[in-house]
């Protein structure tokens, strides 16, 4: 029975805690710009006032245009299932739960790009074509991370990776998964979710052709994963295993805030990088990663 | 029925085939099944019960007495030869019949039995000459599809290329067991780990059965051969003939003493495959060229687990070696089978269309819908993604490769699990490419207005493929079960370590996401026709007339990611450029050329050639000439033989 109680719990933080962040980010931003910005919940609204909106499909449009984003956003639920949630710990550990994590990522990003091509318009195939190409590089520095991490507790199971304490390698483990989060979401200086140049953007120009309740999904999963990265970022920096209860409550949720904070101040002070240092940034992220690794692999954390 | 009596029902039904195939379809088709079933049979008997199955001949051929021998390594590929060899036919009832290709049909059944014969013959062969005598069989049977429409001019070259490549490999083999047999005195193979002055062998086997897998420096032949060749065929060379070459691999890597660092030589031919592999894939344009590369790439993915596990056998890391190990031969079942569906869906693309070449197809979901799922399904299966098989075999080389670096965390090692990320990700943006520039968006040419949907008995064989995709998917305990079997006939001393990865819960946990997909698809479909659903143009900007050549081609898509690997791609550009007011024509071609044989062995060759060509005429037939070359010779070695008496 708890069981089931501590499994709903941890679905609820990961549905509705997710749409915070993007908000705390934007608060973030318009204070920065010394403006008062839109309310923290605005995506809650947004969602809600999707999610009863009708729906306009491209006349090229399969079924797959709707069923992309449903899968995705069950693949990125799934991935952020399976990671540790601070006190709560962890539902369903074994072996190898790590690379399902990273595959369902995959799979979620397979979906959104399929989808995008659906539309047979230029704008989703270049930013499914930027999507693709810069996952080659997040994917070497995420498995170099997964690696540093593995060597650094002797385990391949997320639960005991990320319960361990921080070192000196921590500091360019942490540096190498913020670009990466920054990466794989789309954040400034890699995509700017703000722009209203459809030839610049990643994320944003793949899910033109959304409405209505499919864009609502779609949203609330970049959400997700934007939520996902955080927690993984925090967690494989700060000893979670050490804390139990109302700390690690209390550790997790400042983390993650913060993580926040750094990126709503990335995207105030940073501009989006031209796209040919994008692989550059991208390929310094997973030298960090490597670095982490030889640090996690001479034995230098302490 | 006992073992033998399925073998040999097995082999009369495919010979059957063999001599029905030229006339008589039906009872092609029945033998063609019929033997197919019973090697199944055979085969799950042998890895189900764990008994294995040899059979000496009273007579003799050529010298020797024929032993067949089925044990735990050959009934595993025995079942891919069987489950591929027996969808294929199916498939080519539909693909390639009387009506539409006369000339051909009759040939193409023959030569399909006759190859599925020599596949499982090389599989139960254990005596060196009948090996090779089934191997040169099989090599010839592949030649005969790859060129049953000779017609074209680029199959016959195809056809060559691949009949000079294979026999450069045989030619590798017929050294190796002939040494083989000059070492030990006798033809008959089997296990002999503990005659070490045995283990250089195991170079030249390499070399031989490299060849034949499609390694990378050594796949010359691999991508042409595939893409020429009917579909059908390319599906089995793809999925099951490039298999031979594992299986020779594995087989005398478990037969014969390893030489030292033969696992790291592996896992490196694996990390160049893989990577190498799926950065040509992304570049290609034709589609089963695109395919054809992949095979390449999943070759290296099985090598890095095979490498890993001769590794672990030579460092006693038996849980590990085993993982990785077991992981190269369920990736070797996966990818026959998902990379059959891929090439049967590129065959019905083609039969619909007439063309491979993906910037003149798209759209094509609307007229074959079941072929753009089918495929879609195929491509989620061969990028490695959960919940399908192919996430099952990377998840377990995965998982093998992390206990190895978490053990003493070698450079290879790491730097294997990196590529293999890598690799990952360039195949999901090969197959993104591959199937949303066929199937999605608008049809770019001519070529996809009269698209149609494949017939059922094609449609009946990829569905039979996919479904296999899908229950290893959620039901991976099931294979493990069998590849344990396996594995202990290749190394009997690994078979009392019993730490299984947690199969079960990733099974369950595939089933439970599965449902979750359908589920939330549904539901999400159902809310969106609720709130009502309009159709307008693509959006495009504002843009009110899109037109279907304004879309991302391939070549566009791949642009970035292929940009990275232009050192080895090598890609020739031909453009005109439009010029003046009413620019009349102007064009831009790109072509990926195959790297090490055009800018490798073709030049190699030439040079050879112009040699050649120069000796040639100093053979004028002028007396001078010969008196001078032997007067010229005679000085030659009387200074050898001076220089050799100063010492």
């Amino acid at each position: 029975m708890s069981a089931i109680v501590e499994f709903l719990v941890r679905l609820a933080v990961w549905l509705l805690l997710a749409p915070l962040l993007p908000g705390l980010i934007n608060k973030v931003k318009a204070w920065v710009a010394g403006r008062r910005g839109p309310p923290v919940l605005q995506l809650y609204y947004d969602l809600a006032r999707l999610w009863r909106k009708g729906v306009v499909l491209s006349t090229l449009a399969s079924p797959g245009f709707v069923v992309g984003p449903a899968v995705a956003w069950v693949a990125v639920l799934g991935a952020a299932l399976l990671l540790p949630l601070g006190p709560l710990g962890i539902s369903l550990s074994f072996r190898g739960d790590v690379i399902l994590l990273v595959y369902l990522l995959a799979l979620a990003r397979f979906c959104t790009t399929w989808a995008a091509l659906e539309t047979g318009s230029a704008f989703e195939g270049m930013g499914a074509a930027r999507e693709v190409s810069y996952a080659v590089l997040t994917e070497a520095a995420v498995i170099t991370a997964v690696l540093a991490l593995s060597l650094r507790s002797g385990s391949v199971e997320l639960g005991t990776m990320l319960a361990s304490s921080a070192g000196t390698g921590s500091v360019l483990l942490a540096a190498g998964l913020f670009t990466v989060l920054l990466a794989e979401n789309c954040r400034v200086p890699f995509d700017d979710p703000n722009t209203h140049l459809e030839l610049t953007m990643i994320h944003e120009v793949m899910v033109l052709d959304h409405s209505g309740p499919p864009l609502a999904v779609v949203l609330h999963g970049a959400a997700m994963k934007l939520l996902l990265f955080a927690v993984l970022l925090v967690e494989a920096v700060l000893p979670f295993g050490e804390w139990s209860g109302l700390g690690g409550a209390v550790a997790l949720i400042g983390g993650v805030a913060l993580v926040g904070v750094g990126v709503g101040l990335v995207e105030s002070w940073l501009a989006r990088y031209a796209f040919k240092r994008v692989p550059l940034l991208l390929t310094t992220a997973f030298l960090l990663c490597l670095f982490a690794l030889l640090v996690a692999w001479k034995g230098g954390w302490s | 029925m006992t073992l033998g009596g399925w073998i040999a029902l097995a082999l009369a039904l495919l010979l059957g085939g063999g001599l029905a195939g030229l006339r008589l379809p039906r009872v092609w088709l029945g033998c063609t099944l019929g033997g197919t079933v019973a090697l199944l049979v055979a085969a799950f008997t042998t890895l189900g019960v764990g008994v294995d199955w040899v059979w000496q001949s009273p007579w003799s051929l050529g010298g020797e007495r024929v032993h067949l021998r089925l044990d735990g390594i050959s009934a595993w590929f025995l079942t891919l030869v069987a489950v591929v060899g027996g969808t294929g036919a199916v498939y080519a009832r539909g693909y390639w019949p009387d009506q539409a290709q006369p000339e051909s049909a009759g040939r193409g059944r023959a030569w399909w039995s006759v190859l599925v014969l020599c596949m499982a013959l090389v599989l139960l062969c254990s005596n060196g000459l009948h090996f090779l005598m089934a191997w040169e069989a099989f090599a010839l049977a592949g030649f005969f599809l790859i060129t049953l429409d000779r017609a074209r001019r680029e199959t016959r070259a195809a056809g060559w290329l691949y009949l000079g490549a294979s026999h450069a490999g045989t030619l590798g083999l017929f050294a190796f067991f002939s040494m083989l047999a000059a070492r030990t005195g006798s033809w008959e193979l089997g296990p002999m780990r503990s005659a070490t002055e045995l283990a250089p062998l195991f170079w030249v086997a390499l070399f031989g059965f490299g060849v034949k897998a499609g390694l990378f420096p050594l796949h010359i032949w691999l991508p042409s051969a595939h893409t020429n060749a009917p579909s059908h065929v390319s599906a089995i060379l793809s999925g099951v003939a490039i298999k031979m070459g594992l299986y020779g691999l594995v087989r005398f890597s478990g037969w014969l003493p390893l030489p030292k660092g033969a696992g790291w030589v592996v896992l490196g031919l694996g990390v160049a495959s893989a990577l190498m592999g799926a950065a040509f894939a992304l570049a290609q344009n034709d589609l089963k060229r695109l395919l054809a590369y992949c095979s390449v790439e999943n070759m290296g993915v099985i090598l890095i687990g095979l490498g890993a596990g001769l590794l672990g056998l030579a460092d006693g890391g038996a849980s590990w070696g085993r993982m990785a190990m077991a992981a190269a031969l369920l990736h070797a079942w996966n990818h026959g089978l998902f990379k059959s569906l891929l090439f049967l869906g590129a065959g019905s693309v083609l039969h619909a269309t007439g063309t491979r070449e993906m910037s003149r197809l798209g759209g094509l979901w609307r007229a074959m819908p079941w072929t753009a799922g089918l495929f879609a399904f195929g491509a989620v299966a061969i990028c490695a993604l959960p919940p399908l098989n192919g996430f099952v075999s990377e998840w377990l080389l995965y998982l093998g490769l992390f206990e190895s670096a978490a053990g003493h965390a070698p450079v290879a090692i790491v730097a294997a699990i990196i590529a293999l990320g890598v690799t990952g990700a360039l195949a999901l943006a090969a197959f993104v490419k591959a199937g949303a520039v066929v199937f999605l968006g608008a049809g770019r040419t001519r070529a996809t207005r009269d698209a149609h949907e494949c017939g059922w008995w094609m449609r009946g064989s990829m569905l039979a493929l996919a479904g296999l995709c899908a229950l290893i998917g959620v039901m991976p305990l099931a294979p493990w079960f069998f590849i344990t079997r396996s594995l202990a006939s290749w190394e009997p001393g690994w078979s009392g370590i019993e730490s299984p990865p947690p199969l079960a819960t990733l099974g369950l946990l595939h089933l439970a996401v599965a449902l979750a997909f359908v589920l939330a698809a549904l539901a999400l479909w159902r809310r969106a026709q609720a709130k009502g659903i309009r159709r307008e143009l693509t959006w495009d900007c504002g843009y009110s007339a899109p037109s279907a050549r304004m879309q991302y081609t391939g070549g566009s898509f791949a642009a970035i990611a292929s940009g990275w690997f232009r050192w080895v791609l090598r890609p020739e550009r031909q453009m005109r450029r439009p010029r003046g007011l009413f620019p009349a024509q102007s064009s831009r071609v790109e072509r990926v050329p195959e790297t090490v044989l055009e800018r490798v062995l073709g030049p190699a060759g030439g040079v050879v050639m112009a040699a050649s060509a120069w000796v040639r005429q100093r053979q004028r037939g002028h007396l001078p000439d010969y008196i001078l070359y032997l007067v010229a010779g005679l000085v030659a070695v009387g200074a050898l033989v001076l220089a050799g008496s100063w010492r």
